[in-house]
């Protein structure tokens, strides 16, 4: 299944979050108009959720992202892990 | 410390957003800081690095109208420069001389920005993350990166716009409008044209003396080197399919 989740976070970005999944993500691309250093590092984080559960809970994903953004120093700015896993949840529940 | 100021030039994207790399990489190896200032020919639809370009461009309207299209190594989101629209400007120094705050170094760069529309009698405005509003719309957005301990800010200032023009070739996100609680682009963007009628050159002549106000400066060119690495970079890198479409 496919879905697209678009939201303009609060004092942030425009964040969408495109994901394929059935029982695990199988897919996901998180796309908008926020900055994120080093940039190609996005793609950690996305690699990051692949396979995951879809029954996770919004408390396991956020600590995935923020696990991965403190091992590769990411600096996130007009978004968050936590925005980033509640349009991830909304996606896929 | 003397900045190396390259005047307002004219530019494709391609080689715009090039340039931009290739200068990165030469103040990373020792080269003078540099501000430049650029116009867009053709007028180039810029998309952030986050952005799915089929989610943000009308490519069949651009291709229509021989508008250029190119993915920017710095965040943020999609503009379209016009080349009667806008003056653009880079920064590119080494990360040393600038706050480390992102926030503090983007008020810096900005306030170099306000300082050259007040030259004007614009007064405007830092708004975090990354725009200068005037009159309570925005008149220039901003976006940074930095990389190899180098710092590259790039931004536009607008000097004229066509909205319907610029509707026709963005698609303008209902969920970014409907959280400023603002009906249309039209109402949150506006343009030194709307507060004084001068010409380019003449806006660019005081936005450029807000940048170099309180510097030690030489006007200068891109090296021979730089030239050659911005080429190879426009083909390989900024006008590839693989760069562009890669979101």
């Amino acid at each position: 299944m496919e879905k697209i989740v678009t939201e303009k976070i609060h004092g942030g970005k425009l964040v969408r979050i495109k994901i394929n999944f059935e029982k695990n993500i199988e897919n996901i691309k998180i796309t908008g108009d926020f900055f994120l250093y080093p940039e190609e590092s996005i793609e950690k984080i996305e690699n990051s959720l692949i396979g995951i559960d879809k029954n996770s809970s919004e408390e396991i994903i956020t600590n995935k992202i923020k696990k991965i953004v403190k091992e590769n120093n990411i600096e996130l700015i007009g978004i968050d892990e936590e925005s980033i896993s509640k349009l991830i949840i909304k996606s896929i529940s | 410390m003397k900045w190396r100021i390259i005047p307002l030039h004219v530019t494709n994207g391609f080689t715009a957003m090039a340039i931009d790399e290739a200068v990165s990489e030469s103040v990373k190896e020792g080269s003078d800081s540099t501000i430049r200032f650029w116009r867009w020919n053709p007028s180039t639809v810029s998309i952030g690095y986050f952005q799915g370009i089929e989610d943000e461009v009308n490519l069949n309207e651009c291709k229509k109208n021989n508008i250029d299209v190119v993915r920017r190594r710095t965040g943020g989101g999609a503009v379209y420069h016009d080349y009667n629209g806008e003056i653009t400007y880079s920064v590119i120094g080494k990360e040393e001389i600038f706050p480390k705050s992102i926030h503090e170094s983007y008020n810096i760069i900005c306030g170099w920005v306000i300082k050259g529309l007040s030259n004007i009698g614009i007064d405007s405005k830092f708004i975090p993350i990354n725009d200068i509003i005037a009159s309570g719309k925005k008149i220039s957005g901003n976006a940074q990166t930095r990389r190899n301990g180098v710092l590259l800010q790039h931004g536009t200032i607008l000097y004229d716009l066509d909205v319907n023009k610029m509707f026709s070739l963005l698609k303008i996100s209902k969920e970014k409008i409907s959280d400023k609680m603002i009906k249309s682009v039209e109402d949150r963007v506006t343009k030194i044209k709307n507060f004084k009628n001068i010409d380019i050159e003449e806006a660019y002549n005081a936005i450029m003396k807000g940048f170099t106000i309180n510097k030690e400066f030489y006007i200068g060119k891109l090296t021979n080197e730089e030239i050659n690495r911005a080429k190879e970079l426009a083909s390989e890198k900024y006008s590839s399919k693989k760069w562009n479409y890669m979101r």
